[in-house]
């Protein structure tokens, strides 16, 4: 399959006003060269230089627009094959139409992830890059984006690194006081445990910016609840700067629950606006609450609401209390009419939560209150910190986490290091699908380089 | 001898290699011819007076099980044994023994000699002679030829060797020995590729100048445990170790005289051993240790030469008189033979076939130091193998290759043939993949079958074996079977109990008495068995996996330039071997695990997609 030269569109669809279709494989030139004619019609297409022509229908016999080639020979191309770069307006018909006639020269589509998948396949990148690469494609929110290419530049690939290069350090640690027994190394089991229990700390943090990571690729959810009528439509529109849900005097108009993505700051957040209702009146509206409920149970995060504007009632409490769990910000709305509501009373009920007094209508610390939700809800990402994106990646760190789990609580149990050795032993093959292999004599190197033995 | 014969086999080099090689393939009955230096220093330990250890321990039982001899020798010789780590599994224990040198060397002559079909020869050999590309045999220095269908070569440390004592040197394979520099010219000429290792050796110091009250005893152990299954005798202990320290002294005269070192001068080119550091090294490497241990070892019970071991040096001997004086108790001694440095010439051993037999030469084999290892029991188990399988190829019969969760003994081959060294091999535990299944308490089990089938294990001891394993099997089905009530009110089999990591055989006796009257040796077995039993059977799984993606064909037509992902390196070995299962594939020196699992997966795209069409 790697042999067929493949072609796709390489910018995302509908975005901005410049398109790139890219061939890569044996017949990229060939096949460009049918699709496209040089404007000067003497000119030569010579590597890494852009030149202008016209895309060429060979079919129908006609040029449909104006575009410039570029060939990269390989092997210094991204998947070390031949390869080509149209780049024009990017309306996607045009686009597509650049498409439809190249898979008629002979190029076939890419499957998605292809061109990465062959630069991985020939060895220009390693497994965590190509990854990375894919995010940018997909990349929803700016952070996101910064931080694939961060890892793109092996910052990830770096983090891992310093695992692997502990776990070496434990192993050596274990394999040292069972090669040289006569060296009085005085390795002690509780030595190796501290070794074990930080290792476990540093995949912690991996794993834990696995879960940004998700948000900010796939945005975090953040449902905003309250009694009916306080607001929550109001709100839930003014956050996403445009009319979505219907607002009516009325309480009960929004019976079920909308959900639109948006941007708060820099990153991507799921809004779902949910029905107010607590006693349904219908078997419709009874439904729609069931699966309401499910919602905020799964949700990131929780907007609570108040009417300010009316007196506290028991729905109010019994709502706070239904999502204290879920740590909700409370949101006292409608600021701008007069305050009928004892707010310290809600407050004391709410103890120790993050609250904000707003008017969604008037707009009253709205900023605010993006600000709010952004520290409140977007998981703390330490500077220089790496994210890891890829449930992949995170399941072989929870399957490390295991083995070292596993090794600590034998040792504790009374095994000898041997038995801890081989609960240790099996990470080697998980951390070669992360990074590069361990061979055995890396760690046989790293015990000769921390302890003195042999004679 | 009559030069005019032709033997079946030459071994070149009466070490620990030439000796195991030159034994099995007489016993294994081809007419074989074993050619060395000097008959006085058969079996000579060019280093220390000891045998066995981790892993290498590991090794002599593996090399007794397939019925060699270091085992057996090394009872009979042995002067003090040890079981080491003890405290720890089964598994990584493995026994260790001073050896009285002279004797080991005097009984190992005694027992070649009075091999059938195996003749002795003094000689140094300068050339092997080779038709096409066929061997013929070999030369000597003094115009003899010997002609043989096979020839092994195990000439140790002596190709092309240099010894340093501080900036001086002089030609030899080992102390004031001839070095073989006709061999090793020889051997480039026909084309192997070989390289520069260095290793080093302490001084030997009289018994009597040392003033031992110094220094802390290390006894044996009190009931010795031997290296062979078939040993009878019961081994006594009869000389104590002692251990010592340098000091801050004494590294401050090192760290003076550095430049008088003809490694930290730049002078040694060769690479060194960091398995076996010398005391510069150490000192060197780990700046802020305020001493570093010695022991001091006898080197038999006819001499009063003590061996130093912990001191290798390559400083000159004015300097290394110092060291001694600068440590109490080694203050007066006197040096019987100063440390001495040594580089010589190794074969890159990736130019190998699994049995040890060259790529380029048909039927020359090589074994030991030669392949860039060091050790006695290294160079021994390869010995073995080369001898075991030029008998083979004599008798046309598959070549025995041991697999990575067979043996050490296959680890230790497969390391150095398909990754090669860069610095003198030395097997450790930790090289295995399968460490709880390769014990020494099972090394029988697993081998002892092809010993008896090559011939190396008489049907007497073969028997043994088989009744041992009777008893085992009986006693192991006695414990799944017995069920107690244990203190904390639970009842559970007899077995299940022995897991606990505090519990012993002798703690089950004390809940049910059992007719069967172990050995200590049964007794570590069994325990091992049932400790391990949930990882034996995990690794079983998966060697068979394993076993079962080795068994898959390569097409015939499969054209490599069409699968993606291969390096130009990878794709020409492929291309020139062209292995006809994944298992060969595995096999070829520079393909890497990556290229086997690429290879592996395209196949099976291939496989799925002929089904699909
Ligand atoms: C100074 C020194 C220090 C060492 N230190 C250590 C150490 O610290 N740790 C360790 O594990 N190992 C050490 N060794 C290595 C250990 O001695 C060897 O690994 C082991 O002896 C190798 O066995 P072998 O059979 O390959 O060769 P050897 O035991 O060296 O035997 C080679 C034999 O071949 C004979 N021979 C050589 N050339 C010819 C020829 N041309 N014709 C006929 N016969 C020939 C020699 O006479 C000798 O008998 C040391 C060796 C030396 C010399
Ligand atoms: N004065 C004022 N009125 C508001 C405010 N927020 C919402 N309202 C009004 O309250 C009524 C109910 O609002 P809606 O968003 O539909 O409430 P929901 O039922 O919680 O979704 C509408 O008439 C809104 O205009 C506010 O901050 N100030
Ligand atoms: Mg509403």
């Amino acid at each position: 399959m790697f042999e067929e030269t493949i072609i796709a569109i390489s910018t995302p669809l509908g975005y901005g006003g410049l398109g790139i279709v890219r061939l890569s494989g044996k017949k990229s030139l060939s096949i460009a060269k049918k699709i496209f004619k040089p404007k000067k019609q003497k000119a030569k297409i010579k590597p890494l230089r852009p030149i202008l022509g016209n895309l060429y229908d060979f079919e129908q016999k006609e040029f449909f627009e104006e575009a410039y080639l570029t060939y990269f020979p390989q092997p210094s191309t991204y998947t070390r094959e031949d390869m080509v770069e149209i780049s024009c307006h990017g309306s996607p018909i045009i686009l597509e139409e650049i498409i439809r006639i190249g898979i008629k020269a002979g190029a076939r589509h890419a499957n998605p992830g292809e061109f990465t998948l062959r630069a991985y396949i020939r060895g220009r990148i390693d497994i965590l890059q190509a990854e990375a690469i894919n995010d940018i494609i997909q990349a929803s929110s700016l952070k996101q984006a910064k931080i694939s290419f961060k890892q793109l530049e092996g910052s990830l690939s770096r983090k891992i690194a310093s695992l692997r290069k502990n776990i070496i350090h434990l192993l050596s640690q274990i394999e040292a006081s069972i090669e040289f027994p006569e060296e009085r190394l005085r390795i002690s089991p509780k030595q190796i445990l501290k070794t074990i229990e930080n290792t476990i700390q540093g995949i912690k943090k991996l794993i834990e910016s696995y879960i940004l990571g998700k948000t900010l690729s796939k945005g975090l959810t953040l449902a905003i609840t309250g009694r009916t009528n306080v607001g929550k439509s109001t709100l839930f529109n003014s956050l996403l700067e445009r009319e979505r849900a219907i607002v009516t005097p009325y309480p009960g108009t929004t019976r079920d629950y909308l959900q639109e993505r948006t941007k708060i700051k820099d990153s991507i957040f799921s809004l779902i606006d949910m029905a107010g209702i607590t006693t349904p009146s219908h078997p419709v509206e009874k439904e729609g609450i069931k699966r309401g409920k499910k919602l905020l149970s799964d949700a990131d995060g929780v907007l609570l609401l108040f009417d300010t504007s009316q007196n506290e009632t028991l729905e109010d409490f019994k709502l706070l209390k239904q999502c204290k769990n879920k740590k909700p910000l409370l949101l006292f709305n409608k600021i701008d009419l007069p305050l009928r509501m004892n707010k310290e009373k809600v407050k004391d009920q709410g103890k120790n939560l993050p609250s904000l007094e707003i008017s969604a209508l008037k707009g009253t610390n709205l900023e605010k209150l993006k600000a709010k939700i952004h520290k409140i809800f977007v998981p703390n990402q330490n500077q220089g910190e790496e994210v890891i994106l890829h449930l992949r990646q995170k399941l072989l760190l929870e399957e490390i986490l295991d083995c070292l789990r596993g090794g600590g609580r034998l040792l504790k149990e009374g095994y000898t290091e041997e038995i801890i050795a081989e609960e240790i032993r099996k990470i080697i093959p998980l951390i070669s699908q992360l990074t590069g292999e361990i061979k055995a004599d890396e760690i046989i190197n790293d015990i000769f380089n921390r302890f003195c033995v042999g004679k | 001898m009559n030069t005019e014969d032709e033997y079946d086999v030459i071994v070149v080099g009466a070490g620990h290699s030439g000796c195991e090689a030159a034994y099995a393939a007489s016993c294994m009955g081809l007419e074989t011819c074993l050619i060395t230096i000097h008959l006085e220093t058969i079996a000579q330990m060019s280093c220390n007076p000891a045998i066995g250890g981790l892993a290498k321990g590991h090794l002599v039982r593996e090399i007794d099980a397939l019925g060699g001899i270091m085992g057996l020798l090394a009872d009979e010789t042995g002067i003090q044994f040890r079981l080491l780590n003890r405290s720890r599994g089964g598994a990584v224990q493995a026994p260790r023994a001073q050896s009285d040198k002279a004797l080991y060397r005097q009984t190992m002559k005694t027992w070649l000699e009075r091999i059938p079909h195996l003749t002795l020869f003094q000689g140094i050999v300068t050339e092997i002679l080779v038709k096409g590309n066929k061997v013929t045999g070999v030369m000597t220095l003094d115009w003899n030829r010997v002609f043989g269908k096979t020839v092994i070569l195990s000439p140790g440390t002596f190709l092309n060797g240099l010894i340093h004592i501080g900036l001086h040197s002089y030609s030899a394979g080992r102390a004031n020995e001839l070095a073989s520099r006709e061999l090793s010219d020889n051997l480039k000429k026909l084309g192997l590729k070989t390289f520069r290792l260095k290793t080093g050796t302490p001084m030997r110091l009289h018994k009597q100048t040392i003033d031992w009250k110094h220094f802390t005893p290390q006894p044996g152990d009190k009931k010795p445990i031997p290296f062979s299954f078939r040993t009878q005798k019961e081994l006594e202990n009869k000389i104590i170790c002692y251990i010592g320290y340098t000091n801050s002294k004494t590294h401050e005269i090192i760290r003076k005289n550095l430049d008088k070192s003809p490694l930290y001068s730049g002078k040694i080119t060769g690479i060194g051993i960091r398995y076996c550091p010398s005391i510069e090294d150490k000192v060197v490497k780990f700046p802020h240790h305020s001493r570093h241990q010695f022991f001091l070892e006898p080197e038999g019970m006819d001499t009063e030469e003590i061996y130093v071991n912990g001191l290798s040096s390559s400083l000159p001997f004015e300097i290394q008189k110092k060291i001694l004086k600068s440590i109490p108790g080694l203050d007066q001694a006197k040096i019987l033979r100063p440390a001495y440095g040594i580089e010589y010439d190794a074969v890159v051993p990736t130019q190998l076939y699994p049995t040890l037999e060259t790529r380029k030469i048909k039927n020359l084999f090589l074994a030991g130091q030669i392949n860039g290892t060091s050790g006695y029991e290294e160079a021994a188990a390869q010995g073995l193998m080369a001898g075991i399988n030029a008998a083979l190829k004599i008798k046309k019969q598959k070549p025995f290759i041991l697999c990575r969760d067979e043996a050490y003994i296959g680890v230790l081959i497969d390391d150095l043939i398909s990754k090669g060294v860069e610095e003198p091999y030395r097997l450790f535990t930790s090289r295995a993949e399968y460490r709880i299944l390769l014990r020494i308490d099972n090394a029988d089990k697993r081998l002892i079958k092809y010993g008896y089938r090559y011939g190396l294990i008489e049907e007497k001891e073969y028997e043994v074996f088989l009744k041992k394993q009777e008893k085992i099997n009986k006693t192991m089905a006695f414990l799944q079977k017995e069920k107690i009530k244990t203190k904390s009110n639970e009842t559970i089999s007899l077995k299940d109990f022995l897991k606990k990591p505090e519990v012993k055989l002798e703690n089950v006796l004390e809940y049910k008495k059992f007719k069967f009257n172990l050995t200590d040796e049964e007794i570590r077995h069994i325990e091992s068995e049932v400790k391990y039993e949930g990882y034996l059977k995990k690794q079983e799984k998966e060697i068979a996996r394993i076993r079962k993606i080795d068994k898959e064909k390569i097409p015939k037509e499969v054209d490599y330039g069409k699968i993606p992902g291969f390096t130009q390196e990878v794709r020409e070995k492929l291309e020139k071997f062209r292995p006809q299962t994944i298992g060969e594939a595995k096999k070829i020196p520079g393909i890497t695990p990556a290229a086997i699992v690429n290879l592996h997966v395209y196949l099976n795209i291939q496989k799925r997609e002929k089904c699909s069409t």
